[in-house]
C-alpha cells in the first residue's frame, strides 16, 4: 500500500469542489501497524459532548424495557442506526438541595459538574469535558474545542468554573479557520518531542522495579507469587510509559481541505440542519488528526430558540404555549421539535462514524455524551433529563443499554463517563448528588 | 405509639385491621401530613378525552384564549382607538421578521409590549393600571359544581354545589378565574403544573398536623395546624412524595392553629377571622402569605390514614391575588405565553368579589376562594431549636421588583390615577423588547410607535439600555457577538 | 499469664540481633498484608495531614472467612491497580511538595531551590521513609532515594521536583503498599519483631499507620517488654481513635460493604432510595461502637438493646418522629416494636434480602455466619426456586413456601440450620419496615433451633444473647482481623486467652481488645515452613 491512496470527498462545502484526504490512512497503519502491535498502544479515546435544549417528551422517548434489547421508542428512532453503540439513561434526578432550581440552567449545569449551581449561568466547578481534557489532551494541539450550530459563541457549556465559558466557534468557517487555518499542526512533522514529565515518571517506575530483589528476600510460596504479580504490574506500567515516549500513533496525512464558504448560521431549522453535520465533520477531523481530543458541540442554548420557518412561536415558546393534547397526553408540536434534536444528534454521530480509524471508526474510539437542560420544558422540570452516551470508547464502554435511574443522581452518569475515560476517580459531585457509584454494567 | 396506632399506620392491609379496631378508649393522638398537591381549588369539568381548551361542564366557552394567535391579538389591538391599522398590522406580523436572529422572541416581545399598553389613550401601561383599559371579557365558569367551603353560612343562588352535594359553597374566584387557561385542569394547566412541580422539586414545603384526645376518625376536640416546613420534600424512587418522613413545622407568619371537629374521618375546623397559610407559587420570591379572611380548613382523611384531601379557604384581598398572579414575571409574559389576560382577570375579580366590604365605599375588597390540598402521611414535629424557612438571597432582587410593581398597581387602582411602570422590574417587557429587536430591519418603527416604560432623552430618542458586559474569555476569539439575548428573562 | 509472657520475652531478647530484622537474613516473613483503601487513606492523612486529597480507584476487596481483612493477606496488585496507585502516589507527592504545603511538610530548606541538596533530601526521605515504610530505611534504601531525587532535580532544574518524584516512589513502593510482618526466632516459636508489632497494634486499634510514639517504642525495644507493650496498648485503647479502629472492625465483621451491591425494587419499595444504604450502615456502626466503647457495655446486649441512633432517612423507614436536633439522634424502640439489637436494624434486614421480598434463608445464613461463626455451604446447582417465589398459590407467606420445600431431605440439612433465624425475622419486610401480615395473612414469627423455640425479633435477640457461641465468634473474628488469618481456619486455642478475658470482664470490648493484644498468640507464630517449599503451599503453618 502506497501513500497515494486517498479517498476524495467532493462537494463537501456548498458545492465547491473540495478535496479532502482521509486522515488516518490504513496504509500508514499497516506500515506502522507492526509498531502499534508491539507497543500494544491503542488509539487515544476521544471525548465529545452534544448539547441540545428543551429535552424530549417522556412518554415518547423512555423505553418500556430496561437493560439490553430495549424497545426503540418513536423519539429514539432517528438514533436506531447507532443503538448498538449507545446507552440511554432515563429517570436520573437533579437534586438542587438549598439552591434555587434555575430554569434552563440547573439541570444542564448539574449534569456536567455533578453540582447544583448556586448562581444562574454559572458553573460551580470545572465541567466534565475540561476534567477529562486535563488527563487525555496532553500532546494534542488544543485542549478542547467548542462549536455552536446556531451561531452564538455563548452557546458553550465547557468551563473552568464560574461564569467563564470557552467561546464556541459560531460558524463552520470560523471553526475551520481555527482548526485548519494558520497554525495547523501536521502531526507527521519531524520535530515532535515527548513530554518531559513522562521521562521523569519513567525513572520513578524504574526505581520501584529496583526494589524487587530486596523485597522478595525471605518470601516463600504464595507470598512470592503475590509479589511477582505486583512487580509484573510495575513492569506493565513501565512498558506503557515507554510507549508514550514514542511519537504519537495518530499520524495522518491530510490534504488541507478548502475552507467552507460563508453561510447563514442562525436558529432557522434548515440552517441548523446544514451547519450541524458540517461542524460535526470538522470536529471529527480535528480529533482524527489530533488537533484536539475533546470536542463540544451545542445546537442551541438551554431554552432553545430554534424555529421552523413559518412557525411564529419557535421551539421554546411552543413548549410553554402549546396545549397538551388530551387524547395523546403530550404536546404534539413540541414532540416534533424534540425529534429534530435527535435527528441532529444522529447526524453528528454519523460524522464520527464515517471516519475509519484502525479496525473501526472514530466513533468506536470515542465517547460522546448527549444531554439537555430540562425533562419537561413546559414546566421546567429537571427530573428525568435524557442523557445518552455513544461510542465504544476504545472498548472501554459496554453499549446497548437502557438504564432506568429510579431517582439516582445525574452525577452517576458523569462518574461513569470519567471512569470509562480512564480517570482515577472514586467519587464525583457535591451535596445530595455526591456519589461513589458508577454504573458497573457499562464498564468493560 | 400504641399498638393500635401501629396497626393503623402499617402499610400492608392496614385498613383490614382498622375496620376491626374498636372505638378507642380516649387517648391523645396526632397525625401529620406533608402536602403533595397545592393549588387553586378549580374543579375541572372536562372528560378525559377533551382537548385542553375545549368547552366542558365547567367552562361552556372553553378556556381563555387571549393572545393565542394572530386573530386574537388583532382583536385585542383593535380595541385601542388610537392605534392605526398599519400599527396593528405591523405588530401582529412584524415586517422582515425573518431577518432578525431571534424572530420568535421579536414577535413575543413586540406583542408583549403592545399588550402592556391598551389604555383608553396612548401611554398607559395597563398591567399597572388595569382600570384604564376596557374589559376584554373573561370567560367565566358556568358549571354549578365547585370545590370549596361555605364561608357565609348562607345558600345563595350564586353559590356552588360541592361534589358531595353540599350547598352554599363560596368560591367566587373559581367563577372568575376557573376558565383561565394556565389554571384550568390540574393535569395540563401550565401554571398549576408548574407550581406543583416546583413545590415537589423542593421550592417549599407545606405541612399539616392534626391532633386530638379521643379518636383520629371521630373527635370533637381536635386541633389542626398548618404551616411551612424548612425541610425539603423527599421524593421516592418513583418520583412521588415519599410518606413517613419527618418535617419540622415553623411558627412563622404563615402558621395557623385551629380547633376542629372530626366526624368519620372528615376534619372541619372552626372559622376564624384570619387564616395565614403558605402561598402557592413557582418562583422563590413568591413564597409568602396567603391571608384568608374568615378562613377555615376541611380535610378528609382516608380510612387507612395513608392520605388526606381537602381545602383551605376564605376571602382573600383580590388586589393581592391579582398582583401575585400578574407580576409573577411580567403581565405580558404570562399573557402572551399562557393565554391569559390580567386586565380581564382584574375585571372578573371586581365583578365577582363577594367579601370584606370596604367601610367607606361599601365595595367588596375580597373574594371567596380555596386552595385544594392533597397530602401524604408525615411526622410533623416541632423544631427543637428555632428554625426558619430559608429565603434564597439570589431571589431578593426579584422580590424587590415585585413589591415595586405591586405597590404601583395598588396606588393606581386605589387612587384611579395613572402610575408609571417602575424601571428595573422588567414590567412592560422593557428593556427586553428594545434589546431583542436590535437587528430587526423595521425596528425603528416599533421604537417610535410603541410606548415604553423608559424615559426619552432630550433628543427624543429612546434611552438604549447599557450594553451587556462581555463575558470573560479564556481564549481570545475573533467571532463577534451579534445577538441581543433573551436569556435574562425567565420563561 | 504474666510469667509466661516474661519468659517468652526473655527468650526474645536473647534472640534479637543488632541488625534490624528487615535487613537481616534471619527474619522470616510471617505475614504480607496489602493496605486496604481505608488504611491507605488514614495513613496518608496521618503522615501528611488531612488536607492532602487522595483521589483514585482502589482495587476491589474480597471476603474470606467472613472478613475482608483476611483477603489482604492473600491478594496482590493488578496492573490496573498499580497504575492507579502510581497516579495517586504522584498526586500526593505533588501536593506535599507544592508551594502551599512545603513550609509545613518539608522540614529543611535547600541551599538553592534549583540545585540538588543531598543533606536536605536525606532528611526528607529519612523522615517520610520511616513513616511510610513503618520502619526506618536502611542506608542503602536512603541513598537510593537521595540519588533518585538528585537525578530528578538535575533534569528539571528544581529541588522540590526532585523531592516530589522521590516521594512518589516511596508511596507506590511495595514497602508502603504491603505490610511485611517479620518474625524473629524466640525459642520454639517465631515472634514479630518490634516494628511489625507496632503496625499490627496500630492497624487493629486505630486502623492506621503507627504514630511517632509507637514507632519510637519499637525502636527502643520497649515493645519487646511486657511492661512497654502494655503501656502502648493501654495508650491506644484509651484514645478516642479507638473508635476508628473499631468502626473498621465492625464494618468488616458485620459485612456492611454488602450495601455496595444492594438494590431494591423501585416499584414495590419506592421508599428505598440513595440515602438509605449509607444511613442504615451508619446507624449500625454508631449503635455498635456506642455500646462497645462509649457505654463500655456488655457486648451481648448488641443482640437485645433497643437503643439506636437514627437520621431523617432511617426515621422514615422506622416510621418515627425525627427531632432534627442534629443529623443523628439517639432513639429507643418501644418494647412492643419487635426490635432487638442489630439483628433487627435496617442494615441486617435489608442487606441479606431480595430486591422485592424478604429472604429468611439469606438472613439466616448471614446472621449464623456473622454472629455464630457458622457458615452454611452453598446450595446445590440444580435447585428449582419457582415454588418458593410463587405468591399466587395457596401458600401465601414466604414462611409457608419455604417450610414446604425445606422438607426435601437434601435441602433440609442446611435449611433447618439457617432458616429459623430468618423466619423469626419475617415481621420485617425487605427494607426493614415492620409488618404483621403478608398478602393478607398474619405472619407466624416462631422459630426453633436445636430444641429452643423463640418468637419474633426480640426472641431471636435473646436467643443469640444467651448463646456462648456469639461472644466466642466475636473473639475469633477479632483475632482473625488482627492477624490476617482466615477465621474459619483459626484454632480455638489461638484466641482462648483473649476470649477468657472477654468473658471475665462481663463481655467488655476493651477487655477483649486488650486481652487479645496482650496474649502471646497475637504476636507469636509457629516457625514458618522453608521458603523453598516446592509445592508452593502457604508457607505459614496456621494455628
Amino acid at each position: 500500500m502506497t501513500l497515494h491512496r486517498r479517498t476524495l470527498l467532493r462537494g463537501l462545502f456548498q458545492g465547491s469542489a473540495a478535496v479532502m484526504g482521509v486522515p488516518f490512512l490504513d496504509c500508514f497503519l499497516d506500515s506502522k501497524g507492526q509498531a502499534l502491535a508491539a507497543t500494544g498502544q491503542r488509539l487515544p479515546t476521544r471525548f465529545s459532548t452534544f448539547f441540545y435544549g428543551l429535552g424530549l417528551t417522556t412518554q415518547l422517548w423512555v423505553p418500556k424495557k430496561t437493560g439490553l434489547d430495549y424497545d426503540t421508542t418513536s423519539q429514539l428512532q432517528p438514533l436506531e442506526p447507532f443503538k448498538k453503540k449507545m446507552n440511554v439513561f432515563s429517570g436520573m434526578r437533579v437534586m438542587v438541595d438549598d439552591n434555587p432550581n434555575f430554569q434552563h440552567w440547573s439541570g444542564n449545569a448539574a449534569i456536567v459538574t455533578g453540582i447544583a449551581p448556586t448562581k444562574a449561568s454559572q458553573f460551580d466547578s470545572k465541567t466534565i469535558d475540561q476534567t477529562i481534557a486535563d488527563v487525555i489532551s496532553r500532546g494534542s494541539r488544543f485542549k478542547t474545542v467548542a462549536a455552536a450550530a446556531s451561531g452564538d459563541p455563548k452557546h458553550c457549556y465547557s468551563s473552568l468554573g464560574g461564569a467563564n465559558t470557552l467561546p464556541a466557534e459560531p460558524t463552520p468557517l470560523a471553526l475551520y479557520t481555527r482548526l485548519f487555518g494558520p497554525g495547523f499542526q501536521d502531526p507527521s512533522k519531524a520535530d515532535w518531542k515527548p513530554d518531559p514529565q513522562v521521562m521523569l515518571q519513567q525513572s520513578v517506575l524504574s526505581a520501584v522495579a529496583d526494589e524487587r530483589k530486596d523485597f522478595m528476600k525471605n518470601l516463600g510460596g504464595t507470598d512470592k507469587d503475590r509479589m511477582d504479580q505486583y512487580f509484573t504490574s510495575v513492569r506493565e506500567a513501565e512498558v506503557q510509559i515507554a510507549a508514550e515516549l514514542q511519537r504519537p500513533e495518530v499520524v495522518a496525512k491530510v490534504a488541507i481541505p478548502a475552507s467552507p464558504g460563508d453561510m447563514v448560521v442562525n436558529y432557522a431549522l434548515p440552517n441548523v440542519r446544514q451547519v450541524t453535520p458540517l461542524m460535526a465533520k470538522l470536529g471529527a477531523l480535528a480529533m482524527a488528526t489530533d488537533q484536539t481530543r475533546v470536542f463540544n458541540l451545542a445546537i442551541s442554548e438551554p431554552g432553545s430558540n430554534i424555529y421552523v420557518p413559518g412557525d411564529p412561536l419557535g421551539y421554546h415558546i411552543t413548549t410553554h404555549m402549546e396545549a397538551i393534547d388530551q387524547t395523546l397526553g403530550y404536546q404534539p408540536r413540541v414532540a416534533k421539535y424534540n425529534v429534530y434534536s435527535m435527528e441532529l444528534l444522529a447526524a453528528t454521530l454519523k460524522e464520527l462514524d464515517s471516519i475509519p480509524e484502525g479496525d473501526g471508526t472514530l466513533l468506536d474510539h470515542s465517547l460522546v455524551m448527549a444531554y439537555s437542560d430540562q425533562s419537561y420544558a413546559k414546566i421546567h422540570a429537571v427530573d428525568g433529563i435524557p442523557i445518552m452516551l455513544a461510542g465504544n470508547a476504545n472498548g472501554r464502554m459496554k453499549t446497548g443499554y437502557h438504564i432506568a435511574g429510579g431517582g439516582a443522581p445525574v452525577s452517576r452518569v458523569g462518574l461513569t463517563v470519567q471512569k470509562i475515560m480512564g480517570l482515577g476517580v472514586d467519587g464525583w459531585g457535591k451535596g445530595s448528588m455526591e456519589t461513589k457509584s458508577a454504573y458497573p454494567e457499562l464498564l468493560a | 405509639m400504641t399498638l393500635r396506632q401501629l396497626l393503623l399506620g402499617s402499610t400492608v392491609a392496614g385498613c383490614a385491621l382498622a375496620m376491626l379496631a374498636e372505638p378507642a378508649a380516649a387517648a391523645p393522638w396526632k397525625r401529620g401530613f406533608v402536602v403533595r398537591e397545592y393549588g387553586f381549588a378549580f374543579r375541572y369539568g372536562g372528560r378525559p378525552e377533551s382537548a385542553e381548551t375545549d368547552p366542558a361542564s365547567d367552562c361552556a366557552r372553553g378556556s381563555s384564549v387571549h393572545f393565542a394567535d394572530e386573530a386574537e391579538m388583532r382583536k385585542t389591538l383593535e380595541k385601542q382607538p388610537w392605534r392605526s391599522k398599519q400599527e396593528i398590522d405591523y405588530i401582529v406580523k412584524p415586517p422582515e421578521i425573518d431577518k432578525a436572529r431571534l424572530p420568535t422572541y421579536v414577535r413575543f416581545y413586540v406583542w408583549g409590549r403592545a399588550a402592556s399598553y391598551r389604555g383608553w389613550r396612548k401611554g398607559i401601561e395597563t398591567y399597572v393600571n388595569p382600570f384604564a383599559a376596557p374589559d376584554p371579557g373573561q370567560p367565566e365558569v358556568t358549571g354549578r359544581i365547585g370545590d370549596g367551603l361555605n364561608l357565609d353560612g348562607k345558600i345563595k343562588a350564586t353559590d356552588f354545589i360541592g361534589p358531595d352535594g353540599e350547598r352554599g359553597i363560596d368560591n367566587a374566584l373559581y367563577r372568575a378565574w376557573g376558565c383561565d387557561a394556565p389554571f384550568r385542569n390540574p393535569a395540563s394547566g401550565t401554571l398549576d403544573l408548574r407550581e406543583n412541580t416546583q413545590m415537589q422539586e423542593g421550592l417549599y414545603t407545606v405541612v399539616i398536623r392534626i391532633s386530638g384526645n379521643k379518636d383520629p376518625m371521630n373527635d370533637d376536640d381536635a386541633t389542626v395546624e398548618i404551616g411551612y416546613s424548612p425541610d425539603k420534600i423527599v421524593r421516592d424512587a418513583r418520583a412521588n412524595v415519599a410518606p413517613d418522613y419527618s418535617y419540622r413545622i415553623v411558627k412563622s407568619e404563615q402558621y395557623t392553629k385551629l380547633k376542629a371537629k372530626i366526624v368519620n374521618g372528615v376534619v372541619e375546623t372552626e372559622q376564624v377571622d384570619e387564616v395565614h397559610v403558605p402561598r402557592i407559587g413557582w418562583f422563590p420570591d413568591q413564597m409568602g402569605d396567603a391571608d384568608f379572611h374568615k378562613g377555615k380548613l376541611k380535610l378528609k382523611i382516608a380510612a387507612d390514614g395513608r392520605s388526606a384531601a381537602g381545602v383551605v379557604g376564605g376571602y382573600r384581598n383580590w388586589l393581592d391575588l391579582l398582583s401575585e398572579n400578574t407580576f409573577a414575571q411580567t403581565g405580558a409574559e404570562q399573557g402572551i405565553r399562557d393565554h391569559e389576560d390580567a386586565v380581564s382577570l382584574y375585571y372578573a375579580l371586581k365583578r365577582n368579589a363577594d367579601g370584606m366590604p370596604d367601610l367607606k365605599t361599601g365595595r367588596n375588597t375580597a373574594i371567596s376562594m380555596a386552595y385544594r390540598i392533597q397530602a401524604v402521611p408525615a411526622h410533623v414535629v416541632d423544631p427543637a431549636t428555632p428554625a426558619q424557612v430559608r429565603r434564597p438571597v439570589e431571589d431578593e432582587k426579584r422580590r424587590k421588583g415585585f413589591e415595586m410593581v405591586k405597590s404601583a398597581m395598588l396606588k393606581a387602582v386605589s387612587t384611579r390615577t395613572v402610575q408609571e411602570v417602575p424601571l428595573g422590574t422588567g414590567e412592560g417587557q422593557f428593556p427586553a423588547m428594545e434589546r431583542t429587536i436590535a437587528d430587526l430591519p423595521s425596528r425603528d418603527f416599533f421604537l417610535k410607535t410603541l410606548d415604553a416604560p423608559g424615559k426619552l432623552d432630550e433628543n427624543g430618542k429612546v434611552i438604549t439600555p447599557k450594553p451587556q458586559a462581555e463575558p470573560q474569555r479564556q481564549v481570545k476569539n475573533d467571532a463577534t457577538t451579534a445577538v441581543a439575548s433573551a436569556e435574562d428573562d425567565d420563561q | 499469664m504474666r510469667k509466661k509472657v516474661i519468659l517468652a520475652v526473655a527468650a526474645l531478647l536473647a534472640a534479637s540481633t543488632a541488625i534490624p530484622a528487615w535487613a537481616a537474613a534471619s527474619g522470616q516473613v510471617v505475614g504480607l498484608r496489602r493496605l486496604s483503601e481505608q488504611e491507605y487513606r488514614n495513613s496518608i492523612a496521618d503522615i501528611f495531614g488531612k488536607d492532602i486529597t487522595v483521589q483514585g480507584m482502589f482495587e476491589p476487596q474480597v471476603r474470606m472467612g467472613g472478613l475482608v481483612a483476611t483477603s489482604t493477606a492473600v491478594l496482590s496488585v493488578t496492573p490496573t491497580g498499580f497504575e492507579s496507585f502510581s497516579k495517586m502516589a504522584d498526586a500526593i507527592a505533588i501536593q506535599v511538595t507544592d508551594q502551599k504545603h512545603r513550609a509545613k511538610l518539608v522540614s529543611c530548606t535547600p541551599k538553592s531551590p534549583k540545585e540538588p541538596d543531598d543533606a536536605c533530601a536525606s532528611e526528607f526521605f529519612s523522615r517520610y521513609g520511616l513513616l511510610l515504610f513503618r520502619r526506618p530505611l536502611t542506608d542503602t534504601e536512603l541513598k537510593a532515594r537521595v540519588t533518585l531525587a538528585r537525578t530528578m532535580t538535575k533534569a528539571s532544574g528544581d529541588f522540590y521536583t526532585g523531592l516530589r518524584y522521590g516521594l512518589a516512589e516511596l508511596v507506590q513502593s511495595p514497602n508502603f503498599l504491603f505490610r511485611k510482618e517479620l518474625g524473629v526466632p524466640a525459642g520454639k516459636v517465631f515472634t514479630l519483631e518490634p516494628y511489625s508489632r507496632a503496625s499490627r497494634l496500630s492497624f487493629l486499634m486505630w486502623d492506621t499507620t503507627p504514630d511517632k510514639e509507637l514507632l519510637d517504642a519499637a525502636q527502643t525495644g520497649e515493645l519487646n517488654s511486657a511492661a512497654g507493650l502494655e503501656k502502648q496498648i493501654s495508650r491506644l485503647i484509651a484514645s478516642p481513635r479507638l473508635d476508628s479502629g473499631m468502626r473498621a472492625f465492625f464494618s468488616d465483621m458485620l459485612e456492611l460493604d454488602t450495601f455496595d451491591n444492594v438494590s431494591k425494587d423501585a416499584l414495590i419499595y419506592p421508599k428505598w432510595g440513595g440515602a438509605m444504604a449509607p444511613s442504615a450502615r451508619e446507624e449500625t456502626l454508631r449503635t455498635t461502637v456506642n455500646l462497645a466503647l462509649h457505654d463500655n457495655g456488655d457486648m451481648r446486649d448488641l443482640m437485645t438493646t433497643r437503643k439506636t441512633f437514627i437520621n431523617r432517612s432511617m426515621a422514615a423507614i422506622y416510621d418515627v418522629d425525627f427531632t432534627f436536633d442534629s443529623e443523628w439522634m439517639p432513639y429507643e424502640f418501644p418494647k412492643d416494636s419487635g426490635r432487638s439489637g442489630v439483628v433487627t436494624q435496617v442494615s441486617m434486614l435489608s442487606m441479606f434480602s431480595h430486591p422485592g421480598q424478604s429472604s429468611p434463608t439469606k438472613r439466616g445464613v448471614a446472621l449464623m455466619d456473622i454472629f455464630l461463626c457458622e457458615p452454611t455451604p452453598t446450595p446445590p446447582a440444580n435447585v428449582d426456586f419457582s415454588a418458593i417465589n410463587d405468591t399466587s398459590g395457596p401458600l401465601k407467606t414466604v414462611r409457608q413456601r419455604l417450610l414446604a420445600h425445606a422438607t426435601t431431605p437434601t435441602c433440609a440439612s442446611c435449611h433447618t440450620h439457617s432458616d429459623p433465624i430468618g423466619l423469626s425475622l419475617e415481621g420485617f419486610d425487605t427494607i426493614g419496615q415492620r409488618r404483621l401480615t403478608e398478602n393478607g395473612q398474619p405472619i407466624d414469627l416462631t422459630a426453633t433451633i436445636k430444641g429452643k423455640t423463640f418468637k419474633d425479633g426480640a426472641g431471636l435477640g435473646q436467643f443469640l444473647h444467651d448463646d456462648p457461641k456469639y461472644p466466642a465468634c466475636m473473639a475469633r473474628k477479632l483475632y482473625a482481623y488482627g492477624t490476617g488469618l482466615n477465621s474459619e481456619d483459626v484454632e480455638t486455642s489461638s484466641f482462648k486467652t483473649a476470649y477468657k478475658t472477654f468473658v471475665d470482664s462481663g463481655y467488655r470490648m476493651r477487655a477483649l481488645i486488650k486481652g487479645l493484644a496482650e496474649s502471646p498468640e497475637f504476636f507469636n507464630t509457629p516457625a514458618p515452613v522453608s521458603a523453598d517449599a516446592s509445592n508452593g503451599q502457604t508457607k505459614l503453618a496456621l494455628h
